[in-house]
């Protein structure tokens, strides 16, 4: 699943230009499939992406059946065959990261890039990351120590070569 | 816009200088109708290459009645690049307060009279209100835009400037509140698989880079230190180059102390924002980004402050009302040294006494300033007409250059910024042409640059010798970081990106081949500067006009590690115009590069002739 880390995101949306590259072909964020929620008042940036939900309201309100959940990778993924286009989905996700393609007419859905999600390897800051439910707080926990680790080597780095830390 | 000019001039600055020395007339008031306001991006504005959320305003400054350039970071210029645009240019004069809103195809002219008179965080949160849509990317002038204080600046995303040389007075003279932008385009490149491929290493490099790590975690507050410890901290005016009261602006006591978290510009894998919050004290509850380095100094050193919260406040301040924070700070010092030497007195600063590091009126004096009132009013004119109103031999404490206020940089310890500030089109720029190397030591990167026979003399910042060379290669460089456009930050200190980087990827990106040669690019870099030039000489710049306060050239640095330089900077101008092909006499460009730089077209525009 895609785990997001709201205290690390800034805001720099290179996960959108990274998935719409990867899945468009084009630098075009309005088609990502994921959306970095910027407060310019509060100071804020929150990563908005499909986890996908534990309980998935696309799935639940999908009236043919074409929104379904993979049993094995636990991902929601949209068979386009069946799909009517009567837009519920992009209504009921919560996130808002389910979008209609008004260009082509077609919803565009996260698929996790089929297992290696483009957003998690371009993020900069590790605000997106793509690991399983379990290693979620593991995660969060090894990162705190790798962050005192990269700090403790920074600040040698910059001493060893004369600058102030 | 014709093909041509993607060839000679890239994009950027390049497109704008080509637009505003044909379109605005010489002589034209900056504050007239006939004045242009550019709004320019460049073919890397929008795209995965880093750090490609930066755009930049241009026009006739109303500050130094010359070229004037402003570029701000956010998340403006892409979206511009997404509604299918590359450039706008405002023209004119409504006649009403108006916004000029921009959905993809769509442009239209909005009155905005319920908008005029709002800070500019508050009329970004009504245009995206009123359009529904939390996603429109909004600049904005404050009060001091629409009261056209001279160096008024525009803001987007509530804390990114476009500060410097009043593009923001040039927007209020025009009576336009707000440029509104939404795309929802994209943007297709020429080699998409290789772009990406080149784009991904390039933020490799970025996030592996030691001094963008420092940056990550400090912003520009690396700088304080830094400057302290060559002796080249504006203290006092610029008077001195060492403050007692540097660790307070320091990276390392600002952050653990008030930072709670980072932020970033489009398309930044650097991440160089810092919001803070002051918890206790006069200003406590002051949430706010930055300020920069220049914020420290404009608001710290210059005036003798060393508080932090001050400065947070006064940046947030000139976010608010649109103020240039460093001008502001500058006129602040220039009228406080001015009061100290008894050439104005409290009758004239309406019962002020004005004394340096007195934060309560530093900040009182920035409110009146953006507002336009009582004694502001006339430091909202800038240093050198302020300056000249008041006589009295009080232009000696005027610190600028061509009318531009100087920035955090001396001269007398940093020799190579002496001949940016005395040759930038600008007037004292400091983003230009600023050669770090040299400033901070780094002798491997200018032995690769340069050769070790340039060693020690091109890494000594106390020494004319080989300045030039420096400042020009720099310059030529900055030129291309203007038309892509990208942030300063991934060229500098030392630069993340050189000259090749680029040659490598614009032909990726656009598909023309001959961007792929350096000295292609070098011709191009130095049709922009010479362009420049010819629009400031056709305003009568000239050799005469590029010099330094007397402060910098004649009286030695009072104390420090650079105690006893000076600037000498006749040599280095010398040296200065012979690379760049301009006469050594007049310092206009010659006919014979005129002719190579294929600029013969602005003879039919220039004002002698």
């Amino acid at each position: 699943m895609l785990i997001v880390d709201q205290t690390k995101c800034t805001g720099c949306r290179i996960c959108e230009l990274a998935c719409s590259a990867k899945k468009e072909g084009v630098f075009r964020p309005s088609l990502a499939r994921l959306k970095v929620v910027r407060y310019d008042d509060l100071g804020v940036d929150i990563p908005n992406v499909c986890g996908p939900c534990e309980e998935a309201p696309c799935v639940e309100v999908c009236p043919v059946y074409a929104m379904r959940r993979d049993p094995i990778s636990r991902m929601t993924f949209l068979d386009e065959d069946k799909c009517i286009l009567c837009k519920s989905c992009a209504g009921a996700c919560v996130n808002g990261v389910i979008r209609l393609d008004t260009s082509r007419m077609r919803i565009l859905k996260c698929d996790h890039c089929g297992g290696d999600p483009e957003c998690a390897k371009a993020c900069p800051t590790g605000a997106i990351q793509y690991a399983t439910a379990a290693q979620a707080s593991v995660l969060s926990r090894h990162d705190k120590i790798t962050g005192y680790l990269r700090e403790i080597r920074r600040t040698a780095q910059t001493q060893e070569s004369g600058g102030e830390s | 816009m014709p093909s041509e000019w993607v060839a000679e001039y890239i994009g950027g600055d390049g497109f704008a200088a080509r637009i505003l020395y044909d379109e605005v007339p010489a002589k034209a008031d900056p504050l007239g109708e006939k004045n242009r306001l550019i709004l320019a991006t460049g073919p890397v504005t929008g795209t995965l290459w880093p750090m490609s959320g930066r755009t930049v305003f241009i026009s006739k400054s109303p500050l130094t009645g010359i070229w004037g350039e402003s570029h701000v970071g956010g998340f403006i210029g892409p979206e511009l690049k997404y509604a299918g645009y590359d450039v706008l240019v405002i023209e004119g004069r409504a006649e009403k307060p108006v916004y000029v809103s921009i959905c993809d195809q769509d442009l239209e002219i909005i009155n905005a009279s319920d908008l005029w008179g709002l800070k500019t965080d508050e009329v970004s949160a009504a245009i995206r209100s009123r359009h529904n849509d939390p996603d429109v990317q909004v600049a904005a002038i404050g009060p001091a835009g629409e009261r056209c204080v001279r160096f008024a600046s525009v803001i987007v995303n509530n804390a990114r400037a476009a500060g410097r040389t009043g593009m923001g007075a040039v927007l209020g003279s025009k009576n336009v509140k707000a440029i509104a932008v939404r795309g929802h385009q994209g943007i297709a490149v020429n080699d998409h698989e290789r772009f990406v491929e080149l784009a991904n290493d390039a933020h490799r490099r970025v996030r592996q880079n030691p001094q963008a790590q420092q940056m990550h975690k400090y912003g520009t507050w690396v700088l304080t230190a830094v400057k302290q410890t060559i002796g080249e901290l504006p203290t006092y005016n610029h008077r001195t180059g060492v403050f007692s009261g540097w660790e307070k602006l320091s990276g390392d006591y600002i952050r653990p102390r008030y930072t709670i978290g980072d932020r970033a510009c489009f398309g930044c894998s650097l991440g160089c924002k810092k919001v803070n919050y002051i918890r206790e004290g006069p200003y406590a509850g002051t949430l706010e980004e930055g300020p920069e380095y220049e914020g420290l100094m404009a608001f710290g050193s210059l005036l003798g402050i060393s508080d932090f919260p001050t400065a947070l406040r006064a940046n947030q301040i000139c976010n608010r009302l649109g103020v240039d924070m460093i001008s502001a700070g500058s006129c602040i010092a220039f009228a406080t040294e001015a009061f100290q030497n008894g050439l104005i007195d409290s009758k004239m600063t309406g019962g002020i006494d004005l004394e340096w590091g007195n934060s309560e009126q530093a900040l009182r004096l920035l409110d009146m300033i953006g507002n336009r009132t009582g004694f502001g009013d006339l430091l909202a004119e800038g240093s050198r007409e302020a300056s000249r109103r008041i006589g009295r031999g009080s232009e000696q404490f005027a610190i600028h250059v061509k009318g531009l206020e100087v920035s955090g940089q001396d001269g007398r310890t940093h020799r190579s910024i002496g001949l940016s500030h005395a040759t930038g089109a600008r007037g004292a720029d400091h983003l230009r042409s600023l050669v770090t190397v040299d400033q901070l030591g780094y002798q491997e990167v200018a032995a690769k640059r340069w050769g070790c026979d340039k060693l020690p003399e091109i890494v000594d910042p106390y020494t004319e010798k080989y300045k030039a060379a420096a400042v020009v290669e720099t310059e030529n460089t900055y030129c291309i970081r203007d038309a892509l456009i990208v942030c300063w930050y991934s060229v500098s200190w030392p630069p993340i990106f050189w000259m090749e980087d680029f040659a490598q990827m614009l032909p990726v990106l656009t598909g023309v081949s001959r961007f792929g040669e350096r000295k292609n690019l070098i011709e191009i870099a130095e049709r922009q500067v010479t362009l420049k030039r010819l629009f400031n000489a056709r305003e009568g710049i000239s050799r005469k006009d590029d010099t330094l306060p007397k402060r910098f050239t004649v009286d030695p640095m009072p104390e420090g590690p650079g105690k006893g330089q000076k600037v000498n900077l006749e040599p280095m101008l010398n040296d200065y115009y012979r690379l760049r092909g301009w006469d050594e006499i007049t310092g206009l460009p010659t006919e014979e590069t005129v002719r190579r730089l294929t600029l013969e077209w602005t003879h039919s525009h220039s004002a002698s002739s």
